[in-house]
Formats: structure tokens, C-alpha cells, sequence
């Protein structure tokens, strides 16, 4: 391996945690999913690293699989942001309160 | 699977979902009310005819009479498994008559009379199938299943206060029904921890070993459903309102019939599964029995509406029941069990009158109602007849089964049957202000409305039918009740020799 | 005769009444009144020709089982023994004569079949009480009588205190019918049967210290019925019945059911001095509390009603003092006299115009002497004119308790003799008020129809000559009657005291008469003073249960139902459910809406799963 595999984790936990902060403190709609893609990257990034690691393709095979439904998913959740937008004419996240009890 | 038939015939299957086959036709034929009118009529009348050809038939012993037993889920230990003696008989009897009353007196019902119908016949599956199952998944299962008709009777066709009156009814009974069935499970764990095997059958579960304090626990699992459903003071309060603001044939169920499946519980279930912590409640049984009989009693004299001040009579009358229940000889178990029987028809009649008063006049408030012996006078004598049965005149129906609870407790606890006796004045009280509210004095304010407000016409032919039956019982059962009495004799020495002496 | 024909004693007047219940309005009017009359003269007729099955311990004949049960074993069954024999023979005489009157009273009522039906039924229920050979079918009985004196006070029921007057004494008898109650089950319980001859004869098994209880029991019951205090309130407002009603129920048979019973029960009874010094006491005091009520009333029935709750406390007495024998002879013949006195004041209400105000009356010997006569003939018996029958059998009550010796039957029978003069003075002042000086009121009369007369002459000879029933051997007689009840008197009292009574009694009769004479001979009115007032309104005992019994318990009624039911039992219920609201309302604080929110959720929920797996796997 190119960098000793505790790099790859300190690197992808990183990743982790600044995604996991995009999502929870940002109020525009499309920065909270950037901040999912960020995530979902992280965890590919591990996924590489113990596919090179163990020699073993599944985890290149399962991020491959993973970029596919992020793409899937990100069409899906852009196009939900844009209903989302014609309802209530913005996507700060305060402003779907619903579900409040 | 089929694993047993104990009868050539089951024919205790076929008491037990005739109604509810009619139930589903009824579905079938909604939107035919005429059809489903008479379809209900005739289910309860073959029900009544299967009932009084067992009543007759059976002879009076102790021990099941008749009994089925069919597997059902083996995994948990859960059969199919009715059974049939002296004292579910007449019950049963009691049921088939009642239905039948009740049926009669909602011919006029006129918003979703299927789907009316339709309840009244699960009902009376409901009650057959807890006076039948001997297993307790099978009895708790027909337990609830009382329930769920009765919610929607009182709630959607019962009168003004019907939403409030209808889930304080569901959730008393339900909060006791969870008691129940914590215990049964509880005590199905118990039981197959200690000796593998794993049932919920009534005579399988007689034997487990208990300690005290966790027979303690559960009898109360099983009293606290039984005792609110009876109902005992201090779980009484949902029976007033349920009682008054359910339609004419819910209050002939419930103070008829539902009120029965508690005691029977107790007798059945209750004490012979725990007798040693049953025969430690009775007295607390006996002093909340007695508090009930006079602060109902007492109750009944502060009210107005006619339903109400029948409803806490009720209690009282159970009251007395449970008095008789907890003398624990043969003498004041017969007068329990025949006070239940007598009360059933008393009540249920007194119900079906007010009905018929309602009809004619739109109201149940004493204030307003008042000399209808001049413009109805078969019906006032009827009225007058009920009324003095439900007090307890001697040679009527309710006297035979309190004379006998006095006779029999007074052996056990004297002062508390003398206490007891004293109830008599207050229950003359209350429905002496009944009658003279009703019948005597002038003609009632609530008749001056003109003639929009009152209509003046004596009983029609389908309430002749409907009333003399019911005051022949209730002559019948006070002047001869020994055929009511010989075929609880068995079972009920069977039971108090089961449940451990006093 | 058979025995068996002596069901139909009971089932007769059953089936009369039975039949006038459920069909008596279709029946043509002239078919409702025979019908009743029928029945009960043809019990008359039998009792008349089973009489020799009476005699010695009489007869016992079982219908049918009514309640048998563990050790319980009551039957429909008669005892036809010498006291029921006189009992029934009396009851259905008196009762035929008051039914053919009542068809004359009742000929213009719109209900004539509920009334005869109702009458019917309480002859019924009065001779289940006399003939019962059990106490349960006695107590059915006595409910019995009670429900029909309730049907039939307040039989004109569209006056509401008709009406109420009949919920009174129905309620005031099962206070009374509660004694009787315990005093059942205690009996039941001490000797496993309740059959009546069975019980007289095992009394003396029984514990000296239960006795007395027992006792006391059967007389709360036997007040009750009665109208002896504390429980005589409802008599004199049962006056609001049809007057054959009161002659029936209120004055021959009803009210001396409970003498009756007392005697019927008399083995036990006479085992406790204290029980029978208790009795007597209340029959005494009784006695001159009616008295004094009579002397101030104004409507007529209810000077009669305070004399009957006065005569029986005469009874009560005569038992008191161990004297049964002298007991039924004042029974039968004040049943006699009374029953005369009672249906000669209908007539007279009828005659001056509905009118039940004596101060309003007067003058009504000239309208019709023959009432007036026959009249007079009763006032004569109740006030114990020397020789009539009512002298006779009040000397017989007075002489036993003189006889007994101790202190209290002397003072009781001071009280006695104190009566018998007021009784003298209330009577007279009732015949004056009525029958003489100048007709008072405003209404013209109406006609009397014959049968309001006719059936006057046979009481009248009966009460007149009732002395010969038991004629002391004084006056050359055989006492028969005690005789009959298998009590002869043992002992002659001796001459001296009979001639003082006699004499005694003579000179209270004319200290009565004589008040009366002067005061309401020629009448002009009375003032109003607050002693009459007193007296009028029966020494305000009404006024006192009310105070103490009444608002009491309409005041618990509705603390019971408004503080008990719906502030205590439903608050709690209620409560706990608007406790579950209130807590919801708080966890509900959690469901902000806010979709940051539910992801800092998710969040640290990761946070703490993730936490304590590795805490997990370091341990």
C-alpha cells in the first residue's frame, strides 16, 4: 500500500466528520446533501483502502455499486429539492416543519 | 385439525357461531333493513330454541354436561375447548332469551340497521363463547370480544352523552382485560416451568403449584378484570353512563348479560384456579359489596333520568351477588346465582320499558314525565310490575334470589347480612320514586308540548309479544324457581369443594 | 270436608283478582264488582264449613315447593289451626261486606276493575299472612298486603299526595318489614326451618340471651305494620284511599297483622319478660298518643285512623301482658266496629257532599237516622259503653294487666284506663260534631245508594253483641273464644276486682261522655290555640323524621353521586387520564418538526450505539 492504512482512516473519518457536520448544521437543503454525498465518499474511500489492503476487489466492486445509487439517489433528492422549492418558494430546512407535534 | 369429539354433534359450536353467521349474512344483506330484521330475529330465536331444548334435555348434575375439544395452536398449548354444566346452561338460556328481547325492541332502529344487527349477533357469540371456553386463551379472546360490539352500539347509536359514556366503558373494561391477561400468561409460565408442559387449559392449569404471594398477584390479575365488569364499588362508575347512554338493546346486553360474564369469571375461573387466595379476599369482597349496595342504592335516589337510577340499581343488585358469593355455603350460592338470573330478566325487561316510554315521549327525566297510568295503562302495569320485582316484592323474581343470598350469608356474617337486609328500604326508596315520577300524579310537563311531543298509543302487538314472556319469567321465577335451581346445585357444591373450605 | 279444598281460602281471591287485573277492563261493568265479591264470599263460605278442621292443632295441607334449597324448605302450605281459623273467618266476613259496600262506593269511579282487582289481591296476601303455615310465605304476605295498601291509597292517583301518602306507608311498613327480615334469617340460622309450628315448639331450646332480641325484632316489624310508634306516621295520611280501603285495610285487617304475628309467634314471644314488658309499653304508650291526636283531628277518617293505631296499641298490650286470648277478642271485635265506623264516614262524607271536615258537619241525624243509629251503635263499642261488645274486650285487656301484679303492667294499665276515658271523649265529640246541632257545611248531599247501608246492620250486631264471644264467667258466660285458642284462663281474678273494673270503666265511659256532651252538643266553632295544633299534627312527628331522616338522606344521595361518583371515582379516573394528556404534551415537545433536529437524533443516537460497543468490546 501506498500510505499505511491508519492514514486512510484518519483521512476517511475526517471526511466522515465534515460531512456529518454539513448535514446537521447547515440549513440550505443542497449543502445537507453534499454533505450525504461526503459521507457516502468516506465510507467508499475505506472501502478502497481494505479492497487494497486485502488484495481483494469486493471493496472497489461495492464503491463502484455505490457510485451508481448515489447518482440514482442525488436525481431522486435534487428533484425532490426542486418540488420542495415550488411549495414553499425556499429550501432553508427550518421551513418544513410539518411533521411538528 | 380434528382431535377429539367428545358429542356425536357440536352442538356447542353451533349455539356458539350461529349468531355469528347470521352476523355475516346480515353483512351480506345490508341494504335490505327488512331482511336483515327478520334474519336477525330468526338467528336469535333458533339460538333461543337450541338453548332451551339443551335446558331441557340435559339432566341436572354436577360436572361438565357436554364438552369439545379440538386442538388449535400446538405450539403455544391453545385448544379449541368448550365446555357445558349446569350453571353455563342456564346462562346460556339467559342469553338466547335476552338477544331475542333485544332484537324485538330495536325493530324501529332506523340508521345502519345491518350493520346494528350485525353487532348485536357478534355480541351474543361473544357472551355464548365466555360461558363456554374452558381454555383461557380461547375464554379471554370471546372476553375481548364482548367488547368491541358494545363500543360501537353505545358509541354511535346511543343517545346524547353516547362518545364519552361508550370509551369510558371500553377503558375500564380494557384496563381490567390486561390484568387478566398478564396473569394468564404469567401463570402459563409458571406452570410450564414447573412441570414442562406448556397449556392454557382451564383443568391443566388447576394444578400448578403457587406460592401464596404470587397466587396472590395473580388472582388479583384475574379478580380486577372480573370485578369491574361485575361491578363491584369502587370500579363501577362506567356502568351508570354506559348504561344510560346506550341504545335500548345495548343496556338489555350489558345490564343482562355482560354484567353476568364478570361473576361468572369469578366462579368459574377465579376462585377454583387460586382458592386459597380467594378465600383470603372474601371479606375485603364482602365489605366493598356491601358499601356498594348502599352507596349505589343511595345514588340511585339522587337521579333523574329513569335509566340512570336502573343502572346504579344494577349495582346494587350485584352488590348482593357478590354478597351471596362471598358467604361461601350451598344456600347463599343458589340465591347468588338465581339473583343473577332473576336480575338479568328484571332489568332487562325495566330496560325495554324505558325504551318504550322513550319512544312514546322523548324523555327519561322523572320531572317531566308523570301520570302515564291514565293514557297508557298496560304498559304502567307492566312498568309497575318490573318495578316491583327489581325491588324485591316477595313471589316475584328477585326475592327468591335475595332471600336466599340473606338466608344463606346470615349463617357466615350476621351482621353484614342484617346490613344487607336494611339495602330492601333503600331500593323501595329509589324505585317507588321511579313509579310515582312516571305514573301517578298529574299528566307530565313533558306531554303538554302538544301532540308532537307525546304519543299516547298502549303497547302494539310486536311489544305484547316482547313484554309478556319476560313478566311470566319474572312471576315464574318467583313463585317456582326450583327448575332454575336443580341444575346449579351440582356444580356449585363441585365448585365450593374445589375452592378450599371457608 | 277435605282439606285440600282449603287452598281455594287463598287461591279464590287470587283468582279474582288475577282475572280483574289482566281482562277486568274488558269485562262489562256489572260483571267487575260481582266477580270480586264472589270470590271472597265464597272464602267466607269455606272457612265457615272447613271450621271443624280447625279445632286442636288444626290442619296442615302443602301446595306446592317454592324455595327449597340447601337445608331451606319453604312450600306453599296452610295451617288451619284455631287462630287462623278465627283470623280468616273474620278477614273474609269482613272483607266480603266491605266489597259488596265498596260496589256501591265505587259505582260512579272510571277504574272499578284495578280497584277490585287490588282489593282482591290484598284479601289474598291478609289471608296468606293468617294461614301461612311458614314465615317466609307470611312475609310474602306481608310485602303482599303492603303493595296493595300502597296500590289502593293512593288508588286515585292523579292527586299527587294520594300518591305520595301510599309511598309512605309503604316505606314506613319495610323499615318495619326489615325487623322482620332479620328476625327471619336469625331464626333460619338458630333452627334450620322456617316453619312456624316447628319453631313454637323448639323455642325452648334456644339461648336466653338471643331471645330477647328475637323478640324485639318481631315487634319492630310487627310496629310497622301496625302503626304502632316509631313507625305510625303513615296511617293517618293512608286516609287519602277510597274510604273501603280504610275500612279494609286500615282498620279490620292490614294493621292487625301485626298483632297477629305476635301472636302466632306467641311461644316464642313469652320467653322474654323483657321482650313482652317492651310490648306492652309500646302498645300502651300508643294507645294515649292516638288518643290524644284523635281528640284535636278534623277530618273525619283521621279521627278514626288514630283510634284504630289506639285500639291496637290496646292489643299490643293485651299481648304484652300475656293475654292472646284477650288480644284477638279486642281484634275481632274492633275489625267488627271499626269497619262499621269506617264505612258509616264514607256515607257521611257522601251525605254532606264530599266533605271530610267534621267542623263543617252537624245536624246529619235528621238527614238519615238510620245511619245515625247504626253510627251511634259503633261510637257506643269504641268508646266501651258498659255491655257493648268493644266493653267487653277492652275490660278483658285492662283486667289482664291489672291481674299480673308487678309495677309496670299497674302503671300501663293506669295508662290503659286513662285512654279508655279519652277514648270515650274523642268518640263522643266525633258523634256530636256530626250528628247533632245545625248542618255546618255549604254542599247539598248526595243520594245514598242502598248498599252503603245495608251492609252496616250485620257489623253493627257483631260489635253490639261481640261480648258474647268471650263472655266472662262474671256474667254467666263460657269463654269460649279462649277456650277455642287453647288458653283457658286458669285462674279466676276475684270478684271484688272484676265488679271495681267494671265500675271503673263505667265511670271513665261517662267522664268521656261528659266533656263531650257539653262541649260539642251545640257547637259554634273552636279556637285555635297551639296545643290543638300540636296534637292535630300528631305531635309533630312528622316534622321530626323529616328533619332527622329525610334531609339526611337526600342530602347523602347527593353527596354519594356529586362528591362520591363523579368528584371522587371519576376524578380519579379522569384525573389519571388528563395526567397521561399532560405528560404527552411534554414528550410531544420532542416532535419538533424540525428536520435538523431529528438528524442530531440520529446523530447522537450513532454517537451512544457507537460508544458502547467499543466500551463493550475494551471490557
Amino acid at each position: 500500500m501506498i500510505v499505511p492504512f491508519q492514514h486512510l482512516l484518519i483521512l476517511a473519518s475526517l471526511l466522515f466528520l465534515l460531512g456529518l457536520m454539513a448535514v446537521l448544521v447547515r440549513r440550505n437543503l443542497i449543502m445537507i446533501l453534499i454533505g450525504v454525498e461526503v459521507m457516502l465518499n468516506a465510507a467508499g474511500l475505506v472501502l478502497v483502502g481494505a479492497s487494497a489492503l486485502w488484495q481483494q476487489l469486493d471493496g472497489q466492486v461495492i464503491v463502484i455499486f455505490l457510485m451508481a445509487l448515489t447518482s440514482a439517489e442525488v436525481s431522486i433528492s435534487l428533484a425532490m429539492v426542486v418540488y420542495l422549492n415550488r411549495r414553499k418558494k425556499t429550501i432553508d430546512i427550518r421551513a418544513f416543519d410539518e411533521l411538528r407535534g | 385439525m380434528i382431535d377429539s369429539v367428545l358429542t356425536g354433534f357440536p352442538i356447542l359450536s353451533l349455539v356458539l357461531w350461529l349468531p355469528f353467521l347470521g352476523t355475516l349474512l346480515c353483512l351480506l344483506m345490508r341494504h335490505s333493513a327488512v331482511a336483515c330484521r327478520w334474519l336477525a330475529l330468526l338467528t336469535t330465536l333458533s339460538v333461543l330454541l337450541v338453548a332451551v331444548g339443551l335446558f331441557v334435555g340435559l339432566p341436572a348434575e354436577a360436572g361438565w354436561l357436554l364438552s369439545e375439544d379440538y386442538t388449535w395452536i400446538p405450539s403455544f398449548g391453545i385448544r379449541y375447548s368448550l365446555a357445558l354444566d349446569g350453571i353455563s346452561l342456564l346462562l346460556i338460556c339467559l342469553t338466547a332469551v335476552l338477544q331475542v328481547a333485544a332484537v324485538l325492541i330495536s325493530w324501529k332502529q332506523k340508521e345502519h340497521p345491518a350493520l346494528f344487527y350485525a353487532l348485536v349477533l357478534v355480541l351474543e357469540t361473544g357472551i355464548i363463547g365466555v360461558f363456554l371456553a374452558t381454555d383461557l386463551i380461547l375464554f379471554y379472546l370471546f372476553w375481548e370480544l364482548m367488547l368491541i360490539p358494545m363500543l360501537f352500539l353505545i358509541g354511535v347509536w346511543g343517545h346524547e352523552n353516547r362518545v364519552y359514556a361508550a370509551l369510558k366503558f371500553f377503558f375500564f373494561t380494557l384496563a381490567g382485560s390486561l390484568c387478566l391477561l398478564l396473569a394468564i400468561i404469567s401463570l402459563y409460565l409458571i406452570h410450564g416451568e414447573q412441570t414442562g408442559v406448556y397449556s392454557f387449559a382451564f383443568e391443566t392449569l388447576k394444578q400448578t403449584q403457587l406460592s401464596s404471594g404470587v397466587e396472590m398477584l395473580l388472582y388479583l390479575g384475574f379478580v380486577l378484570a372480573f370485578v369491574v365488569k361485575v361491578p363491584l364499588f369502587p370500579f363501577h362508575t362506567w356502568l351508570p353512563d354506559a348504561h344510560t347512554e346506550a341504545p335500548a338493546a345495548g343496556s338489555v346486553d350489558l345490564a343482562g348479560l355482560l354484567l353476568k360474564t364478570g361473576i361468572y369469571g369469578l366462579i368459574r375461573f377465579a376462585f377454583p384456579l387460586f382458592p386459597h387466595a380467594a378465600q383470603q379476599s372474601l371479606p375485603f369482597l364482602v365489605v366493598l359489596a356491601l358499601i356498594g349496595i348502599f352507596y349505589a342504592a343511595w345514588i340511585a335516589y339522587a337521579q333523574t333520568d329513569i335509566k340512570r337510577v336502573v343502572a346504579y340499581s344494577s349495582v346494587a343488585h350485584m352488590g348482593f351477588v357478590i354478597l351471596g358469593l362471598a358467604a361461601w355455603n350451598q344456600l347463599a350460592w343458589e340465591g347468588a346465582l338465581l339473583l343473577m338470573v332473576n336480575h338479568g330478566v328484571t332489568t332487562g325487561g325495566l330496560f325495554i320499558l324505558i325504551a318504550m316510554l322513550q319512544e312514546r315521549t322523548g324523555s327519561r327525566d322523572l320531572r317531566l314525565l308523570g301520570g302515564m297510568w291514565k293514557s297508557l295503562p298496560f304498559f304502567s302495569a307492566f312498568f309497575l310490575l318490573f318495578c316491583l320485582a327489581s325491588l324485591g316484592l316477595p313471589g316475584l323474581s328477585n326475592f327468591a334470589g335475595e332471600i336466599l343470598v340473606l338466608l344463606g350469608t346470615f349463617g357466615r356474617w350476621p351482621l353484614f347480612a342484617a346490613l344487607a337486609a336494611a339495602g330492601v328500604i333503600f331500593s323501595a326508596a329509589y324505585m317507588l320514586r321511579v313509579v310515582q315520577g312516571t305514573l301517578w300524579g298529574p299528566l307530565g310537563q313533558v306531554c303538554k308540548l302538544g301532540d308532537k311531543g307525546c304519543q299516547h298509543e298502549d303497547l302494539g302487538r310486536r311489544e305484547w309479544l316482547l313484554i309478556i314472556p319476560l313478566a311470566l319469567l319474572v312471576i315464574w321465577l318467583g313463585l317456582y324457581p326450583t327448575p332454575v335451581l336443580e341444575p346449579m346445585r351440582g356444580p356449585i357444591s363441585l365448585m365450593l369443594q374445589a375452592g378450599g373450605l371457608p | 270436608m277435605d282439606s285440600r279444598l282449603l287452598f281455594l281460602l287463598i287461591l279464590l281471591p287470587l283468582a279474582g283478582g288475577v282475572v280483574n287485573a289482566c281482562v277486568g277492563c274488558r269485562l262489562p261493568r256489572k260483571l267487575v264488582a260481582p266477580l270480586a265479591i264472589g270470590t271472597v264470599l265464597g272464602s267466607f263460605i269455606l272457612s265457615l264449613s272447613c271450621w271443624s278442621l280447625a279445632a286442636g292443632s288444626g290442619t296442615q295441607v302443602t301446595l306446592f315447593p317454592w324455595l327449597s334449597s340447601a337445608g331451606l324448605q319453604a312450600d306453599i302450605g296452610l295451617l288451619f289451626d284455631p287462630l287462623s281459623a278465627s283470623m280468616c273467618l273474620m278477614v273474609t266476613g269482613v272483607a266480603s261486606l266491605i266489597h259488596i259496600y265498596a260496589a256501591g262506593y265505587m259505582a260512579h269511579d272510571e277504574n272499578p276493575a284495578r280497584f277490585f282487582a287490588l282489593l282482591n289481591l290484598f284479601v289474598f296476601a291478609m289471608l296468606c299472612i293468617i294461614l301461612a303455615d311458614n314465615l317466609l310465605l307470611l312475609f310474602l304476605g306481608w310485602e303482599g298486603v303492603g303493595f296493595c295498601s300502597y296500590g289502593l291509597i293512593g288508588f286515585w292517583y292523579e292527586k299527587p299526595e294520594n300518591a305520595l301518602a301510599g309511598r309512605k306507608a309503604f316505606i314506613v311498613t319495610r323499615i318495619g318489614d326489615l325487623f322482620f327480615t332479620i328476625a327471619l334469617l336469625w331464626l333460619f340460622s338458630l333452627f334450620g326451618t322456617v316453619e312456624i309450628t316447628a319453631i313454637n315448639q323448639r323455642v325452648l331450646e334456644l339461648d336466653p340471651g338471643v331471645i330477647t332480641p328475637l323478640v324485639l325484632l318481631l315487634l319492630g316489624g310487627a310496629c310497622g305494620k301496625s302503626a304502632q310508634m316509631p313507625l305510625m306516621t303513615w296511617l293517618p295520611d293512608a286516609m287519602a284511599g277510597p274510604t273501603p280501603v280504610s275500612a279494609l285495610i286500615h282498620a279490620a285487617t292490614m294493621v292487625t297483622a301485626g298483632v297477629y304475628l305476635l301472636c302466632r309467634m306467641f311461644p316464642l314471644v313469652s320467653l322474654s319478660a323483657t321482650g313482652m314488658a317492651v310490648i306492652a309499653c309500646v302498645g300502651a304508650f300508643t294507645a294515649l298518643y292516638a288518643a290524644s291526636c284523635a281528640v284535636a283531628q278534623r277530618e273525619i277518617k283521621r279521627v278514626l285512623a288514630y283510634s284504630t293505631m289506639s285500639q291496637i296499641g290496646y292489643m299490643f298490650l293485651a299481648v304484652g301482658v300475656g293475654s292472646v286470648t284477650a288480644a284477638i277478642n279486642h281484634l275481632l271485635v274492633h275489625a267488627f266496629f271499626k269497619a262499621l265506623l269506617f264505612m258509616g264516614a264514607g256515607a257521611l262524607i257522601h251525605l254532606a257532599g264530599d266533605e271530610n271536615d267534621i267542623y263543617k258537619m252537624g245536624g246529619l241525624r235528621k238527614k238519615n237516622p238510620l245511619l245515625f243509629g247504626l253510627f251511634l251503635v259503633g261510637i257506643l263499642c269504641l268508646a266501651g259503653a258498659p255491655f257493648s261488645g268493644g266493653f267487653f274486650s277492652k275490660d278483658a285487656i285492662l283486667l289482664a294487666a291489672f291481674s299480673r301484679g308487678d309495677g309496670l303492667a299497674a302503671c300501663l294499665w293506669g295508662v290503659g284506663v286513662f285512654t279508655a276515658g279519652l277514648t270515650s271523649f274523642y268518640s263522643f265529640r266525633l258523634l256530636y260534631l256530626v250528628f247533632f246541632g245545625e248542618y255546618r257545611g255549604e254542599h247539598a248531599g248526595h243520594k245514598l245508594s242502598p248498599l252503603l247501608i245495608w251492609t252496616l246492620p250485620p257489623l253493627a250486631l257483631l260489635g253490639l253483641f261481640g261480648g258474647l264471644l268471650n263472655l266472662p264467667h262474671l256474667y254467666g258466660g263460657h269463654e269460649m273464644l279462649s277456650h277455642w285458642l287453647g288458653s283457658p284462663s286458669t285462674t279466676e281474678p276475684p270478684f271484688v276486682t272484676e265488679i271495681g273494673l267494671l265500675v271503673l270503666m263505667s265511670l271513665f265511659f261517662i267522664a268521656g261522655w261528659l266533656p263531650a256532651h257539653l262541649l260539642y252538643r251545640n257547637f259554634t266553632g273552636e279556637k285555635d290555640a297551639p296545643w290543638r295544633r300540636f296534637l292535630l299534627q300528631g305531635w309533630r312527628f312528622d316534622a321530626l323524621y323529616e328533619q332527622l331522616i329525610l334531609r339526611p338522606y337526600r342530602f347523602i344521595a347527593q353527596f354519594c353521586w356529586i362528591a362520591g361518583d363523579r368528584g371522587l371515582i371519576d376524578g380519579v379516573v379522569e384525573g389519571i387520564g388528563r395526567t397521561m394528556l399532560h405528560w404527552g404534551g411534554y414528550i410531544r415537545l420532542l416532535a419538533t418538526g424540525q428536520i435538523s433536529f431529528y438528524l442530531q437524533g440520529f446523530a447522537w443516537g450513532l454517537l451512544l450505539m457507537l460508544g458502547w460497543l467499543l466500551l463493550k468490546a475494551a471490557v
